[in-house]
């Protein structure tokens, strides 16, 4: 008899509800690239949807890649550090660079991937600027969303961006120099203990079950989609130029053939194929018709329930609605679930 | 009436990867496709590799014994090249840097899957725990010791993998069902010990039991699936996994030409045993020809198998001579990529020169299996006035060069 992975776990509900009620921390390195160069800030609002010439020094933008067909490449977050230098923090740096490389053109521009230069910090939950100005020579207290700044961590230089992937109102990302990411995490230790702070060591946790439950995205579950069927459409700059606008536009007129929406199975030890973990994902059927597959099913530890998202035909799910999949019966909801 | 129309496999199938056709083309035309090629490649690799194996029991005849050496060849074998090379494959699996741990080394371990045709799925991937289950294993008549090694093959790949990111947790990896085993299905379960504690035990018992059985996620044999991800159209003919790595079907192909079941685990065993001095290399030599000739033998033993191949290869009823078996190594030799010239082919002789390190993926003795194989399959396949000979004056050390004809051997 099969038991849920995650419901039992508890590691991984301590790691999660840490972040919710309290504050948890944990390794969090994306890959980032650098892009620097005169023509950066055309570069950039060529290549991502939303912008990013306007974005003032010290503020970050989350935004999509798409292709000349309007599928997402990638959703990243740019960073402007400088008037011609800018981050780029994705996890599919090999295909970001390759697509910066086709697309540079007579842009005057360099880009680096730097990945290998820095490690970052989450430090998550609502004490965590508590913990965050524990640790810092500046308190952050006026730091604002997706805004960062230079700080020091007992002499040591830190870049202290307001940001997180779980949902929560109060989240940081501690930027450090690779070589001092060893004495950084016991430093983070010796600031979260008098909080009782938990590390979050669980890939799930940090991957999946924090951000599914705040309706956020992870790799595969945007690949070959467009921005309207996942609700990544607002703040798309439609007066610039960007790749795949011509498309984007199409889908903007006609109306997206799909959409994200989320399910909840209360039956607890079950487990349904997604695509999360790789392959097609388990179909949902509606009078035994196809009308969607399963992206991503993991757990609630909020609602104490099995949740995730499918990719639907457009209209054919609606929330409240019970459908059957693979012979379990699920509740369909927003993809928000906090 | 219904008008539906059966999925069937994308004109597109295969293209790009021979150089003439989206398929494999016999000595008389008949062509057979892209997939077929890849799943006739497959499991005749796994019954050399069954031959082989057999080879080996009779070399170093103690089960546990042999699984260790096995499991130690296999496990240095990737750990050498993932410590080495692995950066790549890290790359192209697009391990983020903010995983820690030997987890993540599980993502090569369904791609490759996949590509060999072993498909299945994920059915957990985490920091302290990985599950993999598979429907088909083409390899599941090799062997138990094979089973086992290619478990060390996974830890270390992992374990090499974690090593290039912060450090992180350990799994280890257990095969608790194995198709070789009767099982339905094989199941790979990588657990940390830290977070879940067991006893310790020899490096090739790594068959469980592991202390996470209750997670196991058991599919019924009403939803196995049959094909990979790039034949299935359910996929789009496309592997994806949860990190966005895509293949197409050109995965199979690649994957298929530099790994081989023997190739793979059994001869690298071989190589260190002797090495070691714990095997001598006439020995090695005799028992390899004498088993690998009597199981090309059983090949075309029987009347029937010998019209499943004029089947298969589309040859004329009336021919019978040693151009039958030089179509049935070319099909071979297409399939898996290999490179070969014929330089005679007709009712007296046929003579091809191959490259030999493609053939044998740069393990010697695989060669010689492959010529021992199909001297036995000369022999029954015609009638035994036939050889197949190696010719090695005259050959560079790169090439192989066999040629079947009739002769006398008064030994043979």
């Amino acid at each position: 008899m099969y038991r849920n992975v995650y419901k039992y776990d508890d590691m991984k509900r301590k790691e999660h509800m840490a972040v919710r009620e309290n504050v948890g921390w944990y390794l969090w390195t994306h890959q980032l690239v650098e892009v620097k160069g005169e023509d950066t800030a055309a570069f950039l609002d060529k290549l991502f949807t939303k912008p990013i010439a306007n974005l003032k020094v010290g503020k970050e933008r989350y935004t999509t890649m798409l292709d000349e067909n309007a599928e997402i490449i990638d959703d990243v977050v740019v960073f402007r550090l400088e008037e011609q230098r800018y981050w780029v923090s994705t996890l599919f740096a090999t295909y970001l660079l390759m697509w910066m490389g086709a697309h540079k053109g007579e842009y005057k521009v360099e880009f680096e991937n730097v990945t290998s230069q820095y490690h970052m910090y989450a430090v998550q939950g609502p004490k965590s600027r508590d913990m965050v100005n524990a640790l810092v020579k500046n308190n952050v207290d006026d730091l604002k969303f997706f805004s960062f700044v230079d700080n020091e961590v007992d002499g040591i230089p830190v870049m202290i961006n307001r940001a997180g992937f779980t949902g929560e109102k109060l989240g940081y990302e501690v930027y450090v120099s690779a070589d001092q990411a060893e004495v950084m995490e016991q430093k983070l230790k010796a600031a979260g203990e008098p909080l009782g702070a938990v590390e979050v060591t669980e890939f799930q946790v940090m991957a999946w079950t924090l951000p599914t439950e705040a309706g956020f995205y992870y790799m595969r579950d945007l690949r070959h989609t467009n921005p309207f069927e996942v609700g990544l459409e607002k703040g798309i700059d439609w007066e610039k130029d960007f790749i795949g606008k011509e498309a984007l536009l199409k889908v903007k007129k006609e109306g997206a053939a799909r959409e994200m929406v989320g399910f909840t199975v209360d039956e607890a030890d079950i487990y349904i194929r997604s695509k999360h973990l790789g392959g097609p994902g388990e179909a949902v059927y509606v009078n035994d018709e196809e009308v969607g597959r399963v992206s991503k099913f993991v757990y609630s530890y909020v609602q104490e329930k099995n949740n995730g998202y499918i990719l639907a035909r457009k209209g054919a799910l609606k929330v409240g609605d019970h459908v059957d999949i693979h012979g379990y019966e699920a509740v369909i909801t927003e993809t928000n679930f906090l | 009436m219904s008008k539906k129309i059966d999925a069937r496999l994308p004109k597109k199938n295969g293209t790009g990867v021979y150089e003439s056709y989206a398929a494999i083309r016999s000595p008389w035309e008949k062509l057979v496709s892209y997939k077929d090629a890849m799943h006739y490649v497959s499991r005749y690799n796994a019954t050399l590799s069954a031959a082989c194996m057999q080879a080996l029991r009779i070399l170093v005849p103690d089960y546990a014994e042999r699984a260790q050496d096995m499991c130690e060849a296999a496990y240095q074998k990737l750990y050498y090249l993932m410590t080495n090379y692995g950066a790549y494959a890290m790359d192209e699996h697009n391990v983020h840097p903010f995983c820690r741990g030997s987890f993540v080394g599980a993502l090569t371990g369904d791609s490759g899957d996949e590509a060999l045709l072993m498909c299945g799925r994920v059915q957990d991937f985490g920091t302290y725990r990985a599950e993999k289950e598979l429907d088909v294993c083409d390899w599941d008549i090799v062997g138990s010791e094979l089973c086992r090694a290619t478990t060390q093959s996974l830890e270390a790949t992992s374990r090499a993998w974690s090593e290039k990111l912060r450090p992180g947790t350990q799994l280890e990896f257990h095969m608790v069902e194995a198709k070789g085993c009767g099982d339905c299905h094989c199941r790979i379960v990588a657990e940390s010990r830290e977070k879940y504690p067991m006893p310790s035990h020899a490096q090739w018992e790594c068959f469980g039991p592991v202390a996470t059985a209750d997670q196991i996620k058991f599919t019924e044999e009403k939803d196995m699936v049959k094909e990979s991800m790039v034949f299935r159209e359910e996929c789009d003919y496309t592997f994806t996994n949860g990190t966005n790595v895509e293949h197409d079907d050109s995965s199979v192909a690649d994957l298929m030409g530099r790994s081989n079941a023997a190739a793979g685990y059994i001869f690298p065993t071989i190589s260190n045993l002797l090495r070691q001095g714990k095997l001598d290399e006439k020995v090695v030599d005799h028992v390899l020809w004498c088993v690998c000739e009597a199981a090309g033998k059983a090949v075309y033993g029987e009347h029937y198998s010998r019209e499943g191949l004029r089947n298969w290869l589309g040859a004329p009823a009336d021919l019978n001579d040693g151009r039958l078996m030089g179509g049935h190594i070319e099909m071979f030799l297409q399939a898996l990529r290999v490179p070969y010239e014929i330089e005679a082919f007709n009712s007296e002789e046929v003579v091809y020169v191959i490259d030999r390190n493609t053939l044998s993926v740069f393990e010697p003795k695989l060669a010689d299996a492959y010529v021992a194989y199909w001297y036995g399959m000369t022999r029954t396949l015609v009638n035994a006035q036939w050889f197949l000979t190696e010719e090695k004056e005259g050959t560079p050390a790169d090439k192989l060069r066999i040629k079947i004809a009739k002769k006398i051997d008064k030994f043979c």
